[in-house]
């Protein structure tokens, strides 16, 4: 199969993993839900991992790469801008505010997409460890899109109605998979940077959106225990690859 | 015998390096508590950075035995953090004080251990790399020394927020890497019986590092800052760590 095929079929495995995820129905407590908590920290720990196994792939110079990952934190940083995050609760939205739902809808966009960026590369550097990047962010598009799911449970949304959205949101992932890959085996100079800016967008994302919203709902030491054992896996699994 | 104690030497210079690390908080005055959150934000990235090198270092040597290393760290932290809360609830602060206080005190001790830890394994690994012939010495104690710097940092920045004085925050990161030289003469000295144990051993500091991180450091500084804003530091200092561990590695 061709190459550009096989970064097509595996990134579209990992978007379409959100579906079971999505359909995911989640206990709806008023105050704080554990189980939401927990899985922000299974997502969190898996994207620190990868995001730790595209580091090790770089021998490249650092400076292009750090550069490039100032600019995928800037780019996230942007992203929140143009949603205007700190206003909007992720996982409990404002039902009165008409623009929560497009809005969260957009940040599970960008997110998935930043992913798509993090899977090309690294089928760029070697297709194995593409596989295993997007099986990684296979496992870690479950709980997240269990965590939209409930959210626009909570705009009430039906149940395909938030099935729709799980899919629309994750579209950009395999789309800017396959651009990632063209633009990274076509311009060889340009993989150090494109490595750099996977690796500061999925930090930033973990940083900025994942870890705040996972100590919200459960106790630091649950989460903590979540997050760093994901971390460890993901690690472990990444340095058995060939 | 001159060979150890120019280990020890070599390893007492990486130590005191670890100090200089306060030197920065000179230049901060006050220490508000929003200036506590980007403080605990510095010391997070900084720790997960240098946990990412620790885990790239440990997974040359093997992936299972920096895994395992790694859940026991996890485990350390849990015991000890426990420990803390049931037995010196209110350890060093007069009694009816405020809760905060025992909480900072906490994690004061909890970093200043886990970082003392840390060097433990660091200590192993200078001593070890020792083994490889002399002339390497000078290159790699620089290596150390300097890479010390931003874990002085770390560990100031969180003594720092809790009122901490520059020079007692130089004393205790001075401290926390006097394991250093202390295991890096026995180290050099059996390099065979050692060499085994270092993947678990940096296995363990890096899973204790990154799970006291998760448990204490960061749930403060969210606490103190908008997620956005702590966050994206955390983030910039992870980088500049990493960026720093592969520039010192050359």
């Amino acid at each position: 199969m061709a190459t550009p095929l096989i970064v097509l079929l595996y990134a579209s495995i990992a978007a379409l993993s959100a579906i079971p995820g999505g359909l995911v129905r989640w206990s709806a407590e008023p105050s704080r839900d554990r189980w939401l908590g927990w899985a922000y920290a299974l997502a969190a720990g898996g994207m620190l991992g990868a995001a730790f196994v595209l580091t090790g792939v770089s021998d490249a110079t650092a400076a292009a790469g750090a550069i490039g990952a100032v600019l995928g934190v800037g780019f996230i940083g942007a992203t929140h801008s143009v949603t205007r995050l700190e206003t909007l609760d992720l996982s409990r939205p404002d039902r009165e505010d008409p623009t929560a739902g497009p809005r969260l809808v957009a940040i599970h966009a960008l997110h998935a997409c930043t992913e798509g960026v993090a899977i090309g590369v690294a089928m760029a550097v070697d297709l194995s460890l593409g596989v295993f990047m997007a099986l990684a962010i296979a496992v870690h598009n479950v709980p997240e899109a269990a965590l939209l799911s409930s959210a626009t449970r909570e705009q009430g949304a039906s149940l395909p109605g938030t099935v729709g959205l799980v899919i629309l949101s994750n579209v950009g992932q395999p789309a800017l998979a396959v651009a990632t890959w063209l633009l990274a085996t076509t311009v060889p100079a340009s993989l150090p940077w494109v490595l750099g800016f996977a690796v500061g967008a999925l930090l930033n994302l973990v940083m900025t959106e994942l870890l705040p919203a996972s100590y919200r709902e459960a106790g630091s030491t649950s989460i903590a225990l979540v997050a760093s054992v994901a971390l460890g896996l993901v690690v472990l699994l990444g340095g058995i690859l060939p | 015998m001159r060979d150890v104690l120019l280990v020890f030497a070599y390893g007492m210079i990486t130590a005191l390096a670890t100090g200089l690390g306060a030197l920065p908080f000179l230049l901060v005055r006050t220490v508000s508590g929003r200036m506590i959150g980007r403080l605990n934000a510095v010391a997070s990235g900084l720790m997960l950075g240098a946990s990412f090198g620790l885990l790239a270092e440990g997974t040359r040597f093997g992936g299972w035995q920096t895994f395992s290393g790694g859940l026991l760290g996890v485990l350390f932290i849990l015991v000890t953090n426990r420990y803390l809360r049931e037995h010196h609830p209110q350890a060093g602060s007069p009694a009816g004080s405020e809760p905060g206080k025992a909480d900072g005190l906490r994690r004061m001790v909890l970093i200043v251990t886990v970082m003392t830890v840390h060097s433990l394994a660091e200590g192993v690994a200078i001593g070890a790399s020792f083994g490889g012939g002399m002339a390497l010495a000078t290159f790699i104690t620089v290596a150390i020394a300097v890479h010390n710097i931003p874990e002085g940092v770390a560990i100031s920045a969180v003594l720092r927020s809790n009122g901490i004085s520059v020079p007692r925050c130089a004393g205790w990161s001075i401290v926390s890497s006097l394991p250093q030289p202390v295991m890096a003469v026995p180290a050099f000295l059996f390099v065979e019986a050692f060499a085994p144990a270092l993947p678990y051993g940096i296995g363990f500091a890096a899973g204790a590092m990154v799970f006291m991180v998760l448990l204490e450091i960061l749930p403060e500084a969210y606490g103190k800052g908008s997620a956005r804003e702590i966050g994206t530091i955390t983030t910039l200092s992870m980088i500049a760590m990493m960026l720093f561990q592969k520039m010192v590695a050359g």
